[in-house]
């Protein structure tokens, strides 16, 4: 074994040890947490980059040893471009909420349990998309999910947040059902769990067999996403969550959705048999999308207001999946890291409003703009890039999904509607921003100063932003490779 | 009288410690403890006889003739049960835990002295019963574990609650047995004979009938579906480390010598498979939507026992009826994981009662703060009933869906939707359970001194083994499968 498949398995397991580490040390500040939460999670961050080299030559690392032998499982994990992409983002996300954490109160009491939560809601996601083993990937689906409820069991807002937690668990564990009753139908029909293997084998088995997986899998995953109708966990838990809790939910979690439905249907299934789905797909996608941004519009709870806007973000999402050409696909892939970064940067500029203000009511917070300016600054960029404005991110990504949706021949109609539709986004944006900071001044008692130990994260995403959007290269490149690596016959 | 003594060496060291045990503790007047500890000797003893003789079964298949007993028509033939060794060595190991965890759970008991005697009692019935080919010697095994499990049961007779349990348990058993001598009956009068060495040569109506009293009254010893209303009564009103035994090892086992009487009574295996998978969707549903809500944490747990036995019958039920080697490796290797998890669930709620003198989790809302290594093991033991990545229960239930999906055919995927449900439903009824340890509600309800975490390790100790059990399984299955293996390699349903 080479040195650097060794280091793979430092992805997940450098953040086991930081959470080790975190649960022995129970008398560690928030502080001392953080940094061993922040130096282990950094590892998930570093190790990918330090592999770029090698991936580029081998176009895929992997690290393997035999787990449960006598049922054809092992421990198998797998870097490649499409994983680095979805790696990369979720990693980034949690280290921006572990540094946006030290701002505000979560955590402050049992900081050592929070920050190894944390760890361990990202290690669940870096191992859901490194995993090549079936039964791998589903203890690591599941763990993310274990985590996450507890974190917001124990640091949630509010006497509600037990029932919601267990809606949150009960609804999105149902979507997990089934895409494990699709896992053990292909492990029982291969007679192995390696993922590699499964695409090689596919195209044996019955065509029903077939659709009836790539209709499980898709609503399973579905349910992550939280596309409508299946998002009803989505605004109580995001809105229930702490704050950083809330931006890695948001902007990581709900990818992991995407990220399985391209590695398991759409990679392991011929394209033809998935072409069953594409007009449901995309109409599913279009339905989230307005739904998704009328409620963002109709809801008061400014929180609230952007969980809802991811409903409608998914839907994109959904869309350029169904619409399975190359460039609707890839628009998808760029969506999920734009609206992670849009995502975690308007959670967190809600954050300090909350903390600025006491206050989650929109119709009860107004003319903060003179009073924060770089919160409003944030807020614009934040809003401006959500709502698909040129040169930020989301532009590059809507642009590729839209004409996805034109060049996949299902329905220009339906593209055209989806295109109009965008059109909600652009006015929840506007009238988030508008009554939050221009108008009458309110409420009337507010801190003077927003607190920097929250500003300057924000700042420093908003700047990623900019960044991201104007050089969308390296980017592109590693969706299109990771692309057409799962998925052949692409057009 | 003939052959290999070695078959009946478990059984006999378990009757006689039973004896020994009550005669020198009571004539020394030992306390609780130090008859807890000679119990564990006695049955570390039966345990290494029948351990030597799993590790040597390669040998010992390859001489079936080798029995115990007298033979004849009218003979008591023993003979050796690879099931039996296999759950009798589950049901010892966990008894074990139980004995030492009794030797602080039962320090405000008088009666200590005829409980351990008892427990060793229901061991030698539940051997006996495994190895025994006569069926009149098996029906009076069965009587003999039935009493002494009703005298464990209402072993707090003070409580009248404890009094009703025992009662209702000895009452709805003797029914069970009572049916099943009406199948020795009509047994005896195709057969002309009581032995069951082998299946019937020509198995007529009478023999069938036989077969389906056997079958009922197996059913009800095990708590299926329809026959399973006593369940929470009595495991949910019986000490928890006596629930635990019955309901994680005792009741289950009856699923295993259940096919083994039916089927050499002529029941073909597409019947037997056919009634287990279909009765098992009964149980997989009632167990679990009933246990939703309720608050009382061991009739909380003898709801999901009967999830469990549901589960347990649907893995044979695929073995039986689609001939499927897999299937019986995976309900093996469910009835360990469930023993071990069920029985670390009742012991910790036991904890709880112990300590704070109620089991109501409305009451135990944040115990979880004051005693929360208990909590953390009890926890691990409701995750893994549920089904939760990592520990023990989840790779059983891998094991079993696997197997439902191996057949390819609808009943078995019709019967695998129900067992889906069922375990999301499931998951309504441990969550709250679980979360509620570490939660206290808006009112004060914490009505209980706070210990500081001064819990005795007599009762620590037994619940630690167990949740490292649970999750060792669920992290490193393999040398348990390959055990599970043996065992199928071996046996013979």
């Amino acid at each position: 074994m080479e040195n650097y498949e060794l280091l793979i398995s430092g992805i997940t397991l450098i953040p086991l040890v930081g959470v080790l580490v975190l649960l022995i040390w129970r008398k560690a500040t928030k502080n001392q947490a953080a940094t061993i939460g922040i130096i282990s999670e950094g590892f998930a961050l570093v190790i990918p980059l330090l592999l770029l080299s090698v991936l580029k030559r081998n176009g895929e690392i992997v690290f393997s040893f035999p787990w449960i032998s006598n049922m054809g499982i092992s421990f198998r994990l797998s870097l490649n471009w499409l994983s680095l992409v979805f790696l990369l983002t979720e990693v980034l996300v949690t280290l921006t909420a572990m540094i946006y954490s030290l701002g505000e109160k979560t955590g402050e009491k049992n900081s050592n349990a929070y920050y190894a939560l944390l760890l361990l809601f990202s290690l669940g996601m870096s191992g859901t998309t490194l995993a090549d083993d079936a039964f791998l990937f589903y203890i690591f689906w599941e763990l993310m999910l274990i985590a996450s409820v507890l974190l917001i069991l124990i640091w949630g807002h509010g006497e509600t947040r037990f029932r919601v937690a267990l809606k949150y668990f009960i609804v999105t564990h149902l979507g997990s059902l089934m895409v494990l009753v699709c896992l053990i139908t292909l492990f029982v029909n291969f007679g192995t769990a390696n993922m590699t293997e499964w695409m090689l084998q596919s195209s044996s088995l019955p065509i029903n067999t077939q659709i009836l997986l790539i209709l499980f899998f898709i609503i399973g995953f579905s349910v992550k996403m939280a596309i409508f109708p299946l998002h009803i966990w989505l605004p109580d838990a995001h809105t229930v969550a702490p704050m950083p809790v809330t931006i890695i939910l948001a902007a990581a979690m709900l990818s992991m959705g995407t990220y399985g439905i391209i590695r398991f249907p759409f990679a392991i299934f011929p394209l033809e048999n998935l072409q069953h789905f594409a007009l449901w797909m995309m109409i599913a996608g279009l339905i989230s999308e307005v739904y998704g941004a009328l409620m963002a519009l109709a809801e008061k709870d400014i929180k609230r207001i952007i969980a809802f806007s991811s409903v409608s973000q998914m839907g994109y999402i959904l869309f350029g999946l169904g619409s399975m050409t190359l460039r609707g696909m890839e628009g998808a892939i760029m969506h999920v890291v734009y609206h992670a970064i849009v995502k975690a940067l308007l959670f967190m500029v809600v954050g300090i409003i909350v903390t600025v203000t006491s206050e989650r009511d929109i119709q009860k917070i107004g003319g903060l703009g003179f009073k924060y300016p770089i919160v409003c600054v944030c807020a614009a960029i934040g809003i401006l890039g959500i709502s698909g404005m040129p040169p930020l991110g989301i532009f590059n990504s809507e642009w590729m999904i839209f004409a996805g949706g034109f060049d996949s021949g299902v329905s220009v109609a339906l593209t055209v509607i989806t295109l109009v539709g965008s059109l909600f986004t652009v006015i929840y944006g506007l009238r988030f921003f508008g009554s939050i900071f221009f108008g009458k001044r309110m409420p009337e008692s507010m801190a003077e100063r927003a607190p920097l130990a929250l500003t300057i994260p924000t700042l420093a995403v908003t700047i990623f932003l900019i960044i991201e959007g104007l050089l969308p290269g390296p980017l592109l490149t590693w969706a299109m490779r990771g692309l057409t690596s799962f998925i052949g016959g692409l057009r | 009288m003939s052959g290999s003594f070695e078959i009946v060496l478990p059984a006999v060291i378990l009757m006689t410690g039973a004896f020994v045990i009550y005669l020198v503790s009571r004539i020394l007047a030992v306390n609780n403890r130090l008859e807890a500890v000679f119990t564990v000797f006695v049955m570390a003893a039966a345990l290494i006889s029948l351990i030597s003789q799993f590790v040597s079964l390669p040998g010992l298949v390859s001489k079936p003739e080798d029995y115990f007993g007298i033979s004849g028509p009218d003979g008591i033939v023993l003979t050796y049960s690879t099931v039996g060794m296999f759950i009798m060595i589950v049901s010892l190991i966990i008894t074990i835990l139980i004995t030492i965890f009794s030797g602080e759970y039962l320090s405000r008991d008088p009666r200590y002295l005829v409980y351990y005697p008892l427990i060793l009692l229901t061991q030698a019935g539940l051997y006996g019963i495994f190895i025994s080919n006569n069926l009149f010697n098996l029906f009076l095994l069965m009587e003999l574990t039935t009493v002494a499990a009703s005298a464990l049961i209402a072993f707090r007779f003070q409580q009248e609650i404890a009094i009703k349990a025992g009662y209702k348990y000895l009452i709805m058993s003797s029914l069970g047995t009572m049916v099943m001598l009406l199948g020795i009956y009509f047994l005896f009068r195709s057969n002309g004979s009581m032995q069951l060495t082998q299946v019937l040569a020509s198995p007529d109506r009478l023999s069938k009938v036989a077969a389906a009293c056997f079958l009922l009254g197996f059913s009800l010893k095990a708590g299926v579906f329809p026959l399973h209303t006593w369940v929470p009564d009595v495991y949910g009103n019986a000490p928890s480390a006596i629930s635990g035994l019955l309901a994680g090892v005792f009741s289950k086992s009856m699923l295993f010598i259940l096919p083994v009487v039916c089927l050499r009574l002529g029941m073909t295996r597409g019947e037997l498979g056919t009634y287990l998978m279909a009765f098992a969707c009964f149980n997989m549903l009632i167990g679990s939507i009933r246990m939703l809500g309720v608050d009382q944490l061991r009739r909380f747990l003898s709801y999901s026992a009967i999830a469990q036995t549901g589960y347990l019958m649907f893995g044979l039920g695929i073995g039986f009826y689609y001939d499927l080697d897999q299937a019986f490796s995976a309900s093996l290797f469910m009835f360990l994981v469930i023993a071990i998890m069920k029985c670390l669930a009742f012991l910790a709620s036991g904890v709880y009662q112990f300590y704070y003198g109620t089991q109501d989790m409305e009451k135990l809302r944040g115990a979880g703060r004051d005693m929360p290594w208990i909590a953390l093991c009890f926890s691990i033991g409701l995750a893994g009933l549920a089904g939760i990545p990592l520990l023990a229960g989840f790779t059983g239930k891998w094991m079993i869906f696997s197997a439902a999906l191996a057949t390819g055919d609808l009943f078995s995927i019709l019967c695998l939707v129900i067992f889906l449900i069922s375990t999301v439903i499931g998951l309504g009824g441990y969550l709250p359970v679980l979360v509620k340890q570490y939660i206290s509600s808006a009112e004060p309800t914490l009505n209980f001194p706070s210990l500081n975490g001064k819990v005795s390790m007599w009762l620590i100790i037994p619940i630690t083994l167990l949740s490292f059990l649970v999750i060792s399984i669920g992290v490193f299955p393999t040398p348990w499968i390959d055990l599970v293996n043996y065992v199928m390699r071996w046996m013979s349903l």
